[in-house]
């Protein structure tokens, strides 16, 4: 089972060049024909920012913080910016190999790198984002601890957790396509009971809720790269929770890559 | 000359279901009643050396592209021995070229597809721009291309990717006459390197000057294989019967030889296996118990 799941890393690593160039190629051709370009990176993000500032810091928080020392905007920008990153890759890159399937079946074209070729296309507004993040903060004046370290950690899960579920949900999608109209709507929901908006671990929740709501994985990578920014603890050291997440990601992805190489020849046929 | 492509008893077969919901079923092969299935391509076995240039002849729906596609391996033959030398490629009409990128990035874009470095890419650019000739079009994005343009732009791009065995599925019918006498010419010099072409087409004049052998196929059989002479006549002379024919013969025509394509299959044959699954479904339960002890943990606030 593990000789499977190294090929398709295989693949990926033997074909960085061309997911680098490709996902470059994705870039270009996604703004193409708009006036501002590439500009649009920038613009998306920032006018649904500046709405859910609006309605959910100043309507209905009054401008209230979530903790004190830090403003409401900042920590709805440490959720926001990995959900951006987060959101359009899982639905992006579940339909990918749909989309694309019949432009690489004609020739010799590792099918494994097509959700990967998303999420590299998708990093690079991801981490420009993260760079202005770090601006802001130095703007405001936020003191970062140690446990700023621990951000690669969590980019790093987040990752390996994209490439899992994308793999599995890019084969799904192409057999059923209901489950692409389908993730895209739970998607949708996800945003409302992760930690981006609100905090679903603060006073006013009861404790049994916010232990359901922790087995959502991107529970874990936000909250931890909140963690990282505003410093608590260590990721091990809630071992139990941190050993969820990889074994939840295990699954996911030894099931993606079984059903990856079951029909990946086949790809064609389901068209 | 040692052989280059070897077909033994190749089918291909689709499967006929009346309801949706039976596709997904068959996929976690959870029924296994009787199930209908197309033979597109039934029992075809032939062998073709290196260097020669093999005509694909055959009425619509015969085949033809179902078998070019096995040959280019875009698609898994159900039953047969495939044995390939080398590195297909094939030429279709639609080359899949991205609509929202010009001619130009595009160019990058299949090459770097194909697997070439960037240095290889900047030596052929020139030579494919050369090629397509379509001017400063090649500047603009394709979706303002004209289909002869974009047919163009792909067969370019597709002979200037160094293939090794070439199989072109009526990619030269959509050309205007002179782009069509540089595309042969072109495949003539292939043909001196002692490239293995494989020519899908209607035109009997075009493969009558052009290929060495002919191959022949008719519902799903591979009928002849022979001399260009021999094969073209009698196809020729089939078409001419068939033509004959009054409108009732030839839908009554069509649909025996329609019936003879289906096949009643008994389910699918995966009983041996079934000891061997039955340990992997254990093992993937099995998966499931560590991540349900740890959720259990969660939720109880360990």
């Amino acid at each position: 089972m593990f000789k499977l799941i190294w090929q398709v890393f295989r693949e990926q690593i033997e074909n960085r060049k061309l997911i680098y160039r490709m996902a470059t190629f994705e870039i270009k051709g996604m703004y193409q024909g708009h006036y501002l370009g590439s500009l649009w990176q920038f613009i998306n993000p920032a006018i649904q920012i500046a709405i859910y500032w609006v309605v959910f810091g100043i309507g209905l928080r009054g401008g209230q913080t979530i903790n004190s020392d830090i403003p409401y905007i900042l920590w709805l920008l440490m959720g926001l910016i990995p959900w951006f990153f987060i959101s359009p890759t899982m639905v992006q890159g579940s339909n990918s190999v749909y989309q694309k399937v019949s432009l690489v079946s004609k020739m010799n074209f590792p099918v494994s790198i097509l959700p990967t070729i998303r999420i590299v296309g998708n990093s690079f507004q991801f981490f420009n984002l993260l760079l202005i993040l770090f601006v802001l903060l130095l703007i405001y004046g936020v003191e970062l601890s140690i446990y700023i370290l621990q951000l690669p950690y969590y980019i790093f899960s987040l990752y390996v957790f994209l490439f899992a579920f994308t793999l599995f949900s890019s084969t799904l999608s192409t057999l059923i396509r209901d489950y692409q109209s389908f993730l895209q709507q739970v998607m949708r929901m996800f945003l409302y009971i992760s930690p981006i908006l609100w905090n679903p671990a603060g006073s006013q929740v009861p404790d049994w809720l916010t232990n359901v709501l922790r087995l959502n994985p991107f529970y874990y990578i936000i909250d931890g790269m909140r963690n990282s920014f505003l410093g608590d603890n260590w990721f091990f050291d809630d071992i139990v929770y941190t050993l969820y997440f990889w074994v939840l990601t295990f699954v996911i992805l030894y099931f993606g890559v079984k059903i990856h190489m079951r029909f990946r020849k086949n790809f064609v046929d389901y068209l | 000359m040692k052989t280059k492509v070897k077909l033994k008893n190749i089918s291909k077969s689709y499967d006929m279901l009346e309801k949706k919901s039976d596709k997904i079923l068959n996929l976690f092969s959870l029924k296994s009643k009787k199930n209908k299935q197309f033979l597109a391509v039934n029992n075809v076995s032939f062998e073709v050396r290196e260097g020669e240039t093999i005509g694909i002849l055959g009425l619509n729906g015969s085949g033809k592209s179902t078998l070019s596609n096995i040959l280019a391996r875009v698609i898994e033959p159900t039953e047969g021995e495939l044995i390939i030398n080398g590195e297909p490629s094939l030429i279709a009409i639609s080359a899949g070229l991205n609509n929202n990128l010009s001619g130009l990035e595009n160019i990058d874009l299949k090459c770097m597809m194909h697997g070439l470095t960037e240095e290889e890419i900047e030596n052929v650019k020139e030579d494919i721009i050369d090629f397509a000739d379509i001017g400063d079009y090649i500047y603009q994005p394709v979706k303002n291309y004209s289909s002869g343009m974009k047919s163009r732009l792909g067969f370019a791009i597709a002979v200037h990717t160094d293939p090794d065995i070439l199989i072109i599925d009526e990619a030269l019918s959509v050309g205007d006459s002179t782009f069509a006498q540089k595309c042969l010419d072109k495949l003539e010099e292939f043909k001196k390197e002692g490239k293995t072409i494989f020519f899908i087409s209607h035109s009997a004049a075009q493969m009558k000057t052009f290929c060495d052998r002919v191959l022949w196929i008719h519902y799903g059989e591979l009928k002849e294989f022979g001399t260009k002479d021999e094969v073209i006549n009698n196809y020729i002379s089939f078409t001419k019967w068939f033509n004959k024919l009054s409108d009732a013969e030839k839908r009554e025509y069509k649909k025996k030889m329609f019936q003879k394509q289906i096949k009643i299959s008994e389910g699918y044959t995966q009983k041996q296996n079934r000891e061997r699954s039955l340990l992997s479904q254990i093992a993937n339960v099995l998966l499931f118990i560590p991540l349900l002890i740890l959720s259990v943990l969660i939720v109880l606030g360990y």
